[in-house]
């Protein structure tokens, strides 16, 4: 083995022994063992404490996402529904909370990725309205009344592929991948609004979804290629 | 030769996971109950923690468990702290904390107080080489993978013989030398010396470096970013303090590494040490932006010195290169070797002497970045062979080409002790490229003006070292004649883990869809694999595959033999049958040697494992066990020499001298990867590698306040890697396509190279656009071809680093 | 380092009063959200932790969309940046400001991104950004006009005590465009013009515009002077998207025959707010702009710049924007 390929190995300037220090609270104070993967979805949410301001008993409704925004000046309810991939679902939102946190934390829809969580990046696009925008720098309670689509609600229900993943998989888009549910979405919806698009309209379209892998080449070819079949 | 697979595209099986959303990377780990971990790092550059109160943050509701460094195993001197009470950088993990959820842990966070006092720093390794410049780390500022933590200074007599603008050079810990240098620089016709500065360069793969942990039944799991997944795991157990055996680690997608997640971290042995705390409850670290920043183990920035000599036709006779390593706070990676080798290589100089000094500095810990070192040596070394072109008279391309190894390395040689290589032909790629580039044509049309715009060319060569021995291999032919090829290489997005695997089923004939690759975990019964880095893949795992291949194939032809009657050479593999050369007539199906290798027991179905391999593959066959025909050995083929993987870039620009801006009119890579395994996979390498040299040439900031200590590029917006708009529609790309012969299938790897070449060919031809303006820094950012259009002298001095 | 907002209220008020009531009522407390770009990070950085989020992007009054204004046009603050660059009225009249808009960010903060946003966002000097305690935070340094410090990015003019400069791409776009800006004060609706709007330290170290806690800017109202002009924007930035302007210029101009009749041209990112290229247009006013011309713009386009540590670059860079500019009116 050559000396040279040997990785940036952080672990070497580690002993094996002895083993970590014993990190029990107090040294003496025996932790049970948490039992973590037999508890029911529904006993979590309630052992789950509240953050951001506290949810008072009476104000458990669930609003309509269709219903105009509020007129008074009483701050925003927690539970709400959105409307995500044609379905909609009650969540717990903060009013602090982005929609990058309430699908990947809420929804449990973790395709959406977040990559900066500072609208540097487009891992975490998701449509609203069939618009792409950024999740991560979305509070979910300004978008309440709009349709999203995410990552999960591109391909057809029975499992077919758009035309856009087919073609990212036929011209080989990703690497990594970690980008990837971004510059589909924003495909999508690019591709919805200009079906017959030049290259520079495709890379317009797509330059707010950074690839750090640099398969820009290989996703363009991607949305011509769909182009062609959407 | 032609091969069924191997040359062939294919669907990487991990790609529709990847275009749907349902790849799970280690930050989409949920679990009922899951904790979410936030860590406090060091608003100082320099401190010593004087002390921690955490009584306001273990007051607030849902905090439930806290780290402090004393809580946790410290690593030897200038390793990397799991959490630290001397931090040594801003960011640096000081206090970890778990709460019941993300944003009640980052309130919690907000309440700990920790006291620090300041202590001196440095942000520019040569600060700290002077007789009274401050140490980055207490007791010593000089360390390095083969060399001690210990303190170096140069004396005043070293600083006043450089003066201001030139690298002094003061003793170093590493120096070697081959030939006569001082006689060759005499006798040369041309000699061209230059300092140069090479930025320090944050990966910012797009994954930030999430990671869970929880455990059950005396087990850690743990979940993590990685390129690596068998190479990873017993140095992660080692942190956490386990034997492997007691760990289970998951790295089924890493979300870009480029030598940033090579192989465990201290970062993700977090969640594990904060999940034991609570009683094993599972508990995630999601990593932000900010904190990969920090945590990501950027490429290694140089401050150097070169003086080449060439004689009248264009052949290195002498070369001189001194290099100041920028380590940040740990010990780092040998990138200072890496130059000097990459020289020593790419350019085959008849003498040469090298020295460097990997010196530490209160900024970020410098890994390994794709190409480390080598394609420092390329960005910065590259430059001075144009210059020497224009003054000899030659042909740019025509002065690498002669300096070049070629011809399958036969007279090549490698590193301090001119050893040999198994392979090379970048010879053959600079002569191919300029071909299908019309080099000699086109490059007429260099310094032409259109308006504001003047045209550019350039074109470079990289190197890296490309494939490993000894490791092992494991397939498992079930029972209904699927092949399982088992592999622990990690999934990098190169999709080289795929390619290598089919080197398995070319082997036995199978068709591939009847291959099922096995990883993702040590629960899928791991051979022992090197990591995926290093360019290593396609040569290292080839081997691995090849022998665990063949070993099935032995097994199958002497299972044959048994059951059918004569000899195992009387058979031959045929269509996923064993078939009797002379007798088509007696054949058996896999499945059916499978099921018999099971009724056989012993070696055939794993019972019995080779005695050479790996206790980590060990583990994995007896895990397999009675579950099919087991093909697993040892790569124990002859590796005799040094693989290299070379590269060279052509590139064709367009730069506006009044706005600083270039645009990228056309470029072609080629490479010299031994056979083609996987020409689309090769093809994105090519591109995507050339577009992230790109970054690095050119936008790409890494800027750290001198006054403050604190880093001023951190987020994208201001590290600045290149966007869809930055870069060409399309890119060219080919391959020499010649065998490696110490690689079964003749494949070796190319992952670094191809960025190295892009990088340096861009920045020969924004020189060449200005004429030959030696700007010998890199990045060259926007400001500074403004500044150079202008006539105007940059803001920074030459030897500065960490501001540009 | 949190990487998490802090906790707040969030009001999404359903008319400006309420919208003004609920300023009133939480006074410094109190934060005004358009499209969100600019206040989620300063909010996840937790260097601003204002108590009341008051989302004003539901309010009829600033979302009247782009409509016709006497010749020239009416953009309601809400106005995304995309639907500016997509505008027909807009590329008519002020192509200027539709190419400026599609400068800023990517298209995804263009999508969400509003005009009024745009203009209003607070400076990017990384050291303010960071939560130094810098003049425009309440303190008492410029930690960007250090003898070392680093500052490429940072002011050439009007520097008093902080060096920051405007990041907007359509401020200088709606300055050279004599834009007014219409602001809900109290119960009045006062008109401020484009110029007058973003404000230096020498006048408010705190602030880059006029802008008062509690108002509210409804619209940008470009008049018909401008129209179908010559106009042009360029900006320089080291990528292409997501980058904020290392130097622009806007420029609008009126010819009768072959000379320049009227010209206003304004650069952005070289001092806190947009600057008017004063030299310059004096310069080309009666003049046919030509080679001559566009050789004197740019030796004039930078004149009284005082350089810092890292940034003269942004003289030539002034200087050859302004000749390019010049240049586009003789093509």
């Amino acid at each position: 083995m050559n000396e040279d390929l040997m990785p940036y190995d952080p672990t070497v300037d580690y002993t094996g022994e002895p083993a970590i220090k014993e990190i029990t609270p107090d040294g003496s104070k025996h932790i049970p063992p948490w039992k973590p993967l037999n508890l029911t979805r529904r006993r979590f949410l309630q052992g789950v404490v509240c953050s951001g301001i506290a949810v008072s008993s009476t104000a458990i409704l669930f609003t309509s996402g269709t219903r105009p925004a509020r007129a008074d000046a009483r701050a925003v309810e927690r539970l709400i529904t959105l409307n995500v991939n044609g379905r909609k679902r009650n969540v717990d939102v903060a009013p602090n909370e982005t929609l990058a946190h309430t699908l990947r934390y809420g929804l449990n829809l973790i395709g959406t990725k977040v990559g900066c969580n500072r609208a540097e990046c487009g891992a975490c696009a998701v449509m609203a309205d069939g618009v792409s925008i950024y999740s991560c720098s979305t509070l979910t309670h300004r978008i309440k009344n709009k349709s999203i689509t995410t990552i999960e609600g591109i391909a057809d229900s029975d499992g077919t592929l758009h035309p856009v993943q087919q073609a990212f998989i036929d011209e080989l888009g990703p690497q990594c991948g970690f980008c990837t549910p971004g510059q589909v979405v924003t495909a999508v919806s690019f591709l919805k609004e200009n079906p017959n698009p030049t290259v520079d309209e495709a890379r317009m379209a797509m330059s707010g979804n950074l690839c750090r892998c640099g398969a820009y080449d290989h996703y363009l070819k991607g949305v011509m290629k769909a182009s062609e079949k959407v | 030769m032609a091969y069924k697979l191997i040359g062939k595209d294919f669907t990487p099986p991990d790609l529709v996971a990847k275009v749907t959303g349902s790849a799970k990377y280690a930050g989409d780990f949920r679990a009922d109950g899951m904790a979410s971990i936030k860590v406090l790092g060091s608003p100082m550059p320099h401190a010593k923690v004087k002390s921690i109160d955490l009584s306001k943050a273990e007051a607030m509701p849902g905090v439930l468990a806290t780290l402090v460094p004393e809580d946790v195993k410290q690593p030897g001197p200038a390793g990397m702290a799991i959490l630290s009470s001397e931090p040594a950088y801003v960011g640096q993990p000081i206090v970890a904390i778990a709460a019941e959820n993300e944003q009640l842990a980052a309130d919690a966070l907000a309440a700990i107080e920790v006291e620090l006092e300041p202590l001196p720093f440095c942000i520019d390794p040569l600060e700290s080489l002077k007789p009274d410049g401050p140490n980055a780390l207490t007791g010593g500022n000089v360390v390095g993978r083969d060399v001690e933590f210990q303190e170096v200074k140069w004396s005043g007599k070293d600083f006043a013989l450089a003066g201001e603008d030139g690298l002094p050079q003061g003793k170093v810990p590493v120096e070697w030398a081959f030939g006569d240098v001082d006689a060759a620089f005499d006798a040369a016709a041309v000699v061209v010396e230059e300092t140069f500065v090479h930025s320090s360069n944050a990966h910012h793969a797009m994954e930030p470096r999430s990671a869970a942990a929880y455990w059950e039944n005396g087990k850690c799991h743990v979940w993590g970013s990685t390129q690596s997944t068998a190479f990873a795991q017993p140095g992660l157990a080692k942190m956490i303090g386990i034997s492997p055996a007691e760990l289970v680690f998951v790295a089924e997608y890493c979300g870009g590494g480029f030598g940033g997640k090579a192989s465990a971290y201290p970062l993700m042995v977090l969640p594990a040490l904060m999940s034991k705390k609570m009683g094993g409850r599972p508990a995630m670290l999601r990593v932000s932006r900010a904190e990969e920043y920090y945590n990501g183990y950027a490429r290694a920035g140089f401050q150097g010195w070169g003086k080449l000599g060439f004689n009248k036709e264009g052949r290195l006779t002498a070369a001189d290169v001194f290099v100041v390593q920028d380590l940040g706070t740990t010990t780092g990676f040998w990138d200072f070797n890496n130059v000097g080798a990459a020289i020593s290589i790419v350019f085959q100089p008849e003498s040469m002497r090298f020295r460097a000094i990997p010196v530490l500095t209160n900024t970020v810990p410098k890994g390994a970045q794709r190409g480390p070192g080598e394609n420092q040596a390329a960005n910065m070394l590259e430059p001075l062979f144009d210059k020497a072109a224009r003054e000899l008279g030659i042909d740019r391309v025509a002065i690498r080409s002669i300096n070049a190894p070629g011809e399958g390395g036969k007279d090549a040689k490698y590193g301090a002790k001119q050893g040999p290589v198994t392979s090379a032909y970048l010879k053959e790629a600079l002569a191919n490229g300029a071909e299908q580039f019309n080099w000699s044509e086109r490059s007429k049309a260099s310094g032409q003006r259109n308006g504001s715009k003047v045209r550019g060319y350039g074109v470079a060569s990289a190197y890296h070292s490309a494939g490993a021995a000894g490791f092992d291999g494991l397939v498992r032919l079930s029972p209904d004649g699927k092949l399982h090829i088992h592999t622990g290489v990690g999934n990098l997005g190169t999709f080289s883990y795929a390619s290598t695997s089919r080197v398995a089923a070319e082997v036995l004939g199978m068709a591939w869809e009847n291959c099922i690759i096995e990883r993702g975990g040590t629960t899928k019964n791991l051979p022992w694999n090197f990591g995926q880095f290093g360019s290593n893949t396609s040569f290292t795992m080839s081997r691995t595959n090849f022998a665990a291949a063949t070993d099935a194939k032995n097994k199958l032809l002497e299972i044959a033999a048994m059951e059918l009657g004569g000899a195992a050479d009387d058979y031959k593999l045929e269509n996923e049958m064993v078939v009797a050369t002379a007798d088509a007539g007696k054949s058996m199906s896999f499945a059916d040697c499978a099921k018999k290798a099971i009724d056989l027991g012993g070696k055939f179905s794993g019972m019995e494992a080779p005695e050479d391999i790996n206790p980590m593959t060990a583990a994995s066959v007896a895990g397999l066990a009675g579950s099919g025909l087991i093909g697993v050995s040892k790569d124990n083929m002859p590796k005799t020499a040094t693989v290299p993987a070379l590269a060279a870039g052509f590139i064709e620009i367009d730069l506006d001298l009044e706005t600083g801006k270039y645009e990228i009119l056309d470029y072609l890579g080629v490479a010299d990867c031994g056979v083609v395994m996987h020409p689309q996979g090769l093809a994105a390498q090519i591109r995507s590698g050339a577009i992230m040299g790109f970054g690095l040439a050119t936008t790409e900031r890494h800027i750290y306040d001198p006054e403050y200590g604190r880093p001023n590029a951190i987020g994208l917006y201001q590290a600045k890697p290149k966007t869809y708009l930055d870069v060409p529609a399309a890119l060219q790309w080919a391959a020499v396509d010649l065998p490696d012969e110490q690689s079964p299938l003749g494949s070796k790897g190319i992952g670094e190279p191809v960025e190295g070449c892009a990088s340096a060919a861009l920045l020969c031809a924004i020189s060449d656009a200005l004429g030959g303006h030696m700007f010998n820094r890199t990045p060259v950012v926007t400001d500074m071809i403004i500044n150079a259009a202008a006539g105007l002298p940059q803001s920074h001095k030459p030897l500065q680093t960490n501001c540009q | 380092m949190t990487d998490m907002m802090h906790n707040f209220e969030l009001f999404q008020p359903g008319s400006l009063a309420d919208a003004q009531a609920l300023v009133k009522k939480h006074g410094d407390n109190a934060w005004l959200l358009a499209g969100g770009k600019d206040s989620l990070d300063w909010f996840k950085d937790r260097v601003k932790q204002p108590a009341a989020v008051i989302d004003i992007s539901g309010l009829a009054e600033l979302n009247g969309g782009i409509r016709d204004d006497d010749g020239g046009v009416y953009i309601s603050a809400m106005t995304t940046l995309t639907e500016i660059t997509k505008s027909e009225l807009i590329k008519e009249r002020f192509p200027m400001l539709a190419d400026a808009a599609e400068r800023v960010a990517s298209p995804q903060i263009r999508n969400v991104g509003t005009i009024g946003g745009n203009l209003c966002q607070d400076t990017r000097c990384h050291y303010y950004r960071d939560g130094f305690p810098c003049y425009r935070a309440g303190g008492d340094t410029c930690f960007a006009n250090t003898p070392t410090a680093m500052n490429r990015e940072h002011a050439l003019f009007e520097a008093k005590r902080c060096v920051a400069v405007t990041p907007s791409d359509t401020a200088p776009a709606c300055v050279a465009l004599d834009a007014e800006m219409l602001v809900q004060r109290g119960e009045n609706q006062i008109v401020v013009p484009a110029e007058e709007f973003f404000i230096g330290p020498e006048i408010d170290i705190e602030r880059m515009t006029v802008l008062e806690p509690g108002d509210i800017l409804l619209g940008i109202r470009i008049p018909a002077t401008w129209a179908e002009s010559h106009q042009y924007f360029e900006k320089v930035a080291d990528r292409n998207t997501w980058d904020f302007a290392l130097v622009s210029v806007a420029m609008a101009a009126i010819k009768e025959g072959d000379s320049v009749s009227d010209i206003r041209m304004v650069c952005g990112a070289v001092q806190c707010t947009p600057r008017r290229m004063s030299n310059v247009e004096d310069l080309l006013k009666g003049e046919v702009p030509n080679e001559e011309m566009e050789t004197l713009a740019s030796r004039v386009a930078s004149s009284g710049a005082k350089a810092l540590n890292y940034n003269h670059f942004k003289q030539p860079l002034m200087a050859n924007l302004a000749k390019r500019a010049v240049r586009s009116l003789s093509a």
